[in-house]
């Protein structure tokens, strides 16, 4: 009986640890400063489409989708279709991969990112809040602020960029079918990408 | 920090042919690979040489650094399975990778399934006809992932000659081992897989019998479907083995088998089970249309929240019961009080009874449709609304309190409407009762909608999540069951005559029924004072003042012509002039500064509930507001008890109050999940569930202990 207890227990911490947001549920509300310091939340964007994108510029499948120009290209169309493009970096400040604020502005610009903010989230509170696994990892919310879309970028899990051509967009699909008032047809992929690094349990 | 070198395979890949072109073709050309994380080789195993029907293996051996992992088939959270393309001569056909058990690989909240130290995976190859030559050429591009803090895909191109008569076998040992680490199909095993609410539960039947009663570890060999991280809960009954896996609330497969690997504690070789799922998956995901952008057409519901079992004929059952009782509410009761005279009045006209009753039902049930309509109409238009959401805003409160301040001064006999009102206007009044009625229906409708009252709650959340000509007709029946009390009344005189003869008593009650009034009017100014602070109720009070004085004044029927013109002139200037200063403070004050930090409670927030539950202990949820009558009954009466306060401290129970009373996006959102529109909502969290409890909205001592007992 004990045994079971504590197996129930485990369970729960493991589970909460990484309390995922559900396709087809309200979207978790969260808080995050951005790079210049400004705090952003989902709530400022309501009525509106939002993607989040996590990001790590050290992960070699960031480097796949930013170095051909894929998910700058990404961005770009959505954004001028009206729809809020936030990039969140869940890297603990002790990895290796961390960026500091002023520098990860700096790559996004370098990298011709046409997001509307980059956010910081270095504890991994938003990260787990959506059980982002992996860079990239991405989200789409509708105007209600329902989930409709959580995944992979596309559909050719590779580190290949020649595979983007003839992949899938999943992310460009779910936001055309959204706006076009439809369900999105493919809702959920598995992510894939490197882990994202979470801080360790303190 | 280590980098992927994607120039080093590269120029490898490029290099190696032409270094191998150079060599002699021994049989033991074998190539390798080797990155600063790995050594990866192309291995061959052809004991008999190369011959029709004759074994033949070929394998990827890779060598990790350590501390440095990749993939199995389900890389579980992040990674990817290691990809192996073999270019073989025609009439030789390469399988599949026979993947050897994988360990758990947690990283942080994730769970990875992979490899680290020695690693083969093999690939049994057929040979369907007799190759040409002395040598078969083997040409394998492969590409694996390679992880430990950071993630490096990484890729090599290997060649190999066999020599087709002599025997290749100096890698046996490897190959034996690797098949001994494969999972064998489990002789004899059966297993059924079903969904359970949020879980996958696998029953296992013939396991080995020396497996009974050892710790079994699970490994699904399909990604997407359960939750990597949360420990499986297992147990064994007698001769069956049972697992129950929380399901990936972003799941994005549901097979109809589940293909699992089980390893019994200390074993490093597990078995296959293959379970067939029994129970159909539910919808992947409830997938809502996006808003239509155009509001005016066809009402779009909010998201699908969770109706609990509610199906449409019992919500308007419960709709129709929730209304009748609202008749009972404080803030109804003395509204209906006033009709009580009409029914006096017209004790003998009874079709003037049944008219004026059918006319006030008509006032009733079309206020509710078109409440309903405004709040489905918002909802669709992405706003974050809950039923009780006109009393969010403090304007609205503001004027219902001037209204009630109106009829209690009207009530006490501090003014007449007749004098008020230009005369054609009592006129038709009096001519037409039908529409008096109908006003009559919809001002208690606007006094009522606060007050969720029970059974309303479950109805309302429904609703709202139904088709809308549904929603709509549940909210007709909320108005239904209203009016229905007087309606009855109405339509059988019998149970109008019992009520007492007219009299002087009338007076005195028309002057009583005052007081309910401005109680009223004090809840509302607490409300205001909630919402904006001590400046609004400050304003707000000064209007109703400026509003008593001009009431006065012009509706007095004690004072003169010339007394009224004046003081009615001085009267509309204050009013302006009070109106122009108390306007602005009916915003509502930004953030919570009126945080409710009573001792013992904190406020609200997901993360906050996950957090908790996290740390095990059982988290109750009070979903209230200023403005909720039943909300502010409940927390003084059994909240507030003793025993029940020494119930939640014996359990550590984190009590946790989700404040409604100013709109919050996040609580609406919460509501909509738990299957409410309005408040007042109590959930209790046990650790280890999933979802939490909801206890009645009329929330009794009893069922609170009885609930907190129910926690393991």
């Amino acid at each position: 009986m004990k045994q079971w207890i504590a197996a129930t227990l485990l369970a729960t911490a493991a589970a909460s640890a990484l309390a995922a947001a559900t396709v087809g549920q309200p979207a978790p509300a969260f808080t995050a400063t951005d790079v210049v310091g400004k705090p952003v939340s989902l709530s400022d964007f309501k009525g509106r489409h939002v993607v989040l994108e996590w990001v790590n510029p050290g992960c070699p499948y960031v480097q796949k989708h930013y170095g051909a120009g894929n998910m700058q290209a990404t961005q770009q169309a959505a954004v001028t279709q009206g729809v809020v493009w936030l990039t969140i970096n869940t890297t603990a400040r002790d990895h290796g991969d961390y960026k500091p604020p002023a520098e990860m502005a700096g790559w996004m610009k370098a990298q011709k990112a046409a997001a509307t903010h980059t956010l910081m989230d270095a504890e991994g509170t938003v990260g787990r809040a959506y059980g982002a696994r992996t860079t990239p990892h991405m989200y789409v919310i509708n105007p209600a602020g329902t989930l409709v879309y959580a995944g992979a970028i596309d559909s050719k899990p590779s580190a290949n960029p020649a595979d983007i051509p003839t992949a899938t967009n999943h992310v460009k699909q779910a936001l055309a079918e959204s706006l076009a008032g439809k369900p999105v047809s493919v809702a959920s992929t598995r992510a894939y990408g490197c882990t994202v690094k979470y801080p360790s349990p303190a | 920090m280590p980098r992927p070198s994607s120039l080093l395979p590269a120029l490898r890949s490029a290099l190696l042919p032409a270094l191998l072109a150079l060599l002699p073709p021994a049989a033991s050309a074998a190539s390798e690979v080797t990155t600063p994380q790995v050594r990866a080789e192309l291995l061959a195993h052809a004991p008999e040489g190369v011959a029709v029907g004759k074994p033949l293996w070929l394998g990827l051996l890779i060598d990790h650094r350590p501390h440095w992992h990749t993939y199995w088939k389900n890389p579980g959270d992040s990674g990817l399975p290691t990809t192996l393309q073999w270019t073989l001569p025609a009439g030789t056909h390469a399988g599949d990778i026979r993947w050897p058990t994988p360990k758990k690989l947690p990283v942080g909240p994730l769970m990875n399934f992979g490899y680290e130290g020695r690693l083969l995976l093999p690939v049994p190859v057929t040979i369907a006809a007799a190759p040409t030559g002395d040598t078969l050429k083997v040409k394998l591009d492969a590409e694996w992932l390679v992880c430990k803090d950071v993630c490096i895909p990484e890729s090599g191109s290997f060649m190999l000659e066999l020599p087709v008569q002599a025997a290749t076998a100096a890698h046996g040992a490897l190959f034996a081992a690797a098949e001994a680490a494969l999972p064998q199909p489990a002789a004899g095993a059966e297993a059924q897989a079903r969904v359970e609410g949020d879980a996958l539960v696998i029953d296992v039947a013939g396991l080995p019998a020396v497996w009974r009663g050892r710790a079994i570890d699970i490994l699904p060999e399909t990604a997407g479907v359960i939750l990597n991280a949360a420990k499986p809960e297992t147990a064994w009954d007698g001769e069956r083995w049972r697992v129950r896996l929380p399901l990936d609330p972003q799941r994005s497969e549901g097979p109809a088998t589940m293909p699992v690997v089980l390893v019994a504690d200390g074993q490093t070789a597990g078995v296959q089970v293959t379970a067939t799922v029994t129970t159909p998956w539910p919808a992947l995901a409830a997938l809502p249309a996006a808003p239509a952008p155009a509001l005016g057409d066809a009402v779009v519901l909010p998201p699908a929240a969770p109706a609990q079992g509610v199906g449409f004929g019992l919500a308007l059952l419960l709709a129709l019961l929730g209304g009748a009782l609202l008749n009972l509410m404080p803030c109804v009761f003395p509204v209906l009080s006033l009709k009580v005279f009409g029914f006096a009045a017209h004790a003998q006209d009874r079709r003037g009874l049944l008219a004026g009753g059918l006319a006030y039902t008509a006032g009733v049930v079309l206020s509710f449709v078109a409440l309903a309509g405004v709040l489905l109409a918002l909802r669709a238009g992405g706003e974050q609304l809950g039923w009780g959401f006109q009393l969010q805003s403090p304007a609205f409160v503001a004027a219902l309190a001037a209204l009630f301040t109106l009829i209690g001064l009207n009530l006490a006999g501090a003014f007449e409407f007749g004098s008020v009102l230009p005369a054609r206007w009592s006129a038709a009044r009096a001519r037409h009762p039908m529409v008096d009625s109908l006003l009559t229906g919809v001002l208690a409708v606007a006094v009522a909608s606060p007050c969720t009252a029970p059974f309303m709650g479950a109805s309302l959340g429904v609703a709202v999540t139904m088709p809308a000509a549904q929603a709509l007709a549940v909210f007709a029946a909320l108005g239904l069951g209203m009016a229905a009390p007087y309606l009855a009344a109405s339509a059988w005189p019998g149970l109008a005559r019992a009520l007492p003869r007219p009299g002087p008593w009338m007076a005195h009650f028309k002057t009583l029924m005052a007081f309910p009034m401005f109680a009223t009017v004090v809840w509302l100014v607490w409300v205001l004072g909630q919402q904006t602070g001590i400046d609004g109720v400050a304003a707000l009070l000064g209007a109703l003042l400026a509003l008593a004085f001009l009431a006065w004044a012009v509706g007095s029927p004690t004072l003169g012509a010339r007394a009224r013109a004046g003081f009615g002139a001085a009267a509309v200037v204050l009013g302006a002039a009070v109106l122009a200063w108390a306007l602005p403070s009916f915003k509502p004050v930004e953030a919570a500064t009126t945080a409710p930090s009573e001792a013992g409670w904190e406020a609200w927030s997901p993360e906050r509930v996950a957090e908790l539950q996290a740390a095990g202990r059982p988290v109750f949820v009070d979903f209230t507001a200023a403005w909720c009558v039943t909300c502010q009954y409940n927390k003084r009466t059994t909240l507030a008890d003793a025993e029940v306060q020494a119930a939640f401290r014996a359990r550590n129970v984190a009590l946790l109050r989700a404040d409604w009373t100013r709109r919050d996006a996040r609580i609406t959102a919460e509501l909509t999940r738990l299957g409410r529109t309005g408040v007042p909502v109590y959930a209790l969290y046990a650790p280890g569930a999933a979802g939490p409890r909801l206890l009645s909205e009329i929330l009794g001592k009893a069922e609170v202990t009885g609930a907190l007992a129910g926690l393991r």
